[in-house]
């Protein structure tokens, strides 16, 4: 028989014991450790395709939805309003306006950094009814001249360093006078 | 292409490629990491004894899994690395599927002294014999060379 211990507090305080980095660097104590091989391979889709095949051109591409009267960026191979599919490719120009951002001081992967990151989200001109753009880096301001509604401008990586991927535009910057 | 059109070619999207990094680690806890530090310098075993139900843990463990009771300091005890084949089965093919050129007997294994019992691999050649209560002992890993996990028991041999 199993007597009811007389607890102060319940549940009880359990501190656990924490595994430091040192304690398996200093082999300190006994663990398995497995690495295991996770490949994968992603369809992104003919919508997402175009899009970032545009990216390595420089250029911004985004599809029309005629009957919503839509600009769709990111695009996508349906519209989520009607269903319908939708038809023209639009090239749109790589301006836009801040939409949301957040200042973080965490990187990443998570780990606090000193000087913050300026990420958020861009509407991208051309693109409509808004919001309609996607999520990046803004670059070339600080945290206190960033605000909503700003205008900005990609930065593009080098020609040679594009690989299709949305990191081909490095950041947004502040377009000063509203126009190039 | 369009939306309405029939794709035929799986190749033509683009693919994101990539390796996920899901690395496993697994502290062995506070009475793992005294199981396996003892196996790391001693032939023998650590088992835990539960005086409440009068029965002997092994693998030890902090805590009896029948009444819940903490096992104290005092009552780990050392016991022989030897038991009595219990269950075991012939498998030839490995983890990945692929068929082994020597096919391997694992075994569940009690281990003598105690109530527990563990997984081993039998080395053997005769493959097709019944090794049911067929006593065996752990041939483990020279002293210096064993790193603290399972591995350090290379294989059971029949007594």
């Amino acid at each position: 028989m199993v007597e009811k211990k007389d607890y102060k507090e319940w549940p009880p305080y359990a501190p656990g014991t924490h595994v430091r980095e040192s304690d398996i660097r200093e082999k300190k104590i006994t663990y398995s450790w497995w690495e295991p091989e996770v490949q994968y391979s992603w369809s992104v889709g003919h919508a997402m395709s175009k899009f970032l095949q545009g990216l390595k051109d420089g250029k911004l591409y985004g599809i029309h939805c005629k009957p919503c009267k839509r600009v769709i960026v990111p695009p996508r191979m349906f519209c989520e309003y009607c269903f319908g599919p939708t038809e023209e490719w639009v090239e749109l120009k790589d301006t836009g306006e801040i939409e949301t951002f957040s200042i973080s001081y965490l990187d990443a992967d998570a780990r606090r950094i000193e000087e913050p990151i300026l990420v958020g989200v861009v509407s991208i001109d051309g693109a409509y009814p808004k919001p309609m753009g996607f999520m990046h880096y803004f670059g070339e301001m600080t945290k206190d001249e960033i605000k909503i509604g700003m205008k900005v401008k990609a930065v593009w990586k080098p020609e040679n360093e594009r690989e299709g991927s949305i990191t081909d535009i490095k950041y947004f910057k502040p377009l000063k006078g509203g126009s190039e | 292409m369009g939306f309405l059109e029939k794709q035929t070619d799986p190749t033509s999207p683009m693919h994101w490629r990539g390796d996920m990094q899901a690395d496993y680690f697994y502290p062995s806890g506070i009475a793992g990491d005294k199981f396996f530090k003892h196996l790391m310098e001693k032939d023998t075993l650590l088992a835990t004894k539960c005086k409440t139900c009068n029965k002997i843990l092994f693998p030890p463990r902090l805590y009896c899994e029948d009444c819940f009771e903490e096992i104290p300091e005092e009552d780990w005890m050392e016991v022989p690395a030897s038991g009595k084949v219990k269950l075991f089965t012939k498998a030839t093919i490995n983890a990945h599927g692929v068929k082994m050129e020597e096919p391997k007997v694992i075994a569940l294994i009690d281990i003598d002294n105690t109530d527990g019992a563990m997984l081993g691999i039998i080395k053997t050649n005769e493959l097709d014999k019944d090794f049911s209560g067929v006593k065996v002992k752990a041939v483990l890993r020279p002293k210096g060379n064993r790193e603290g996990t399972l591995k350090d028991i290379l294989y059971w041999q029949v007594i």
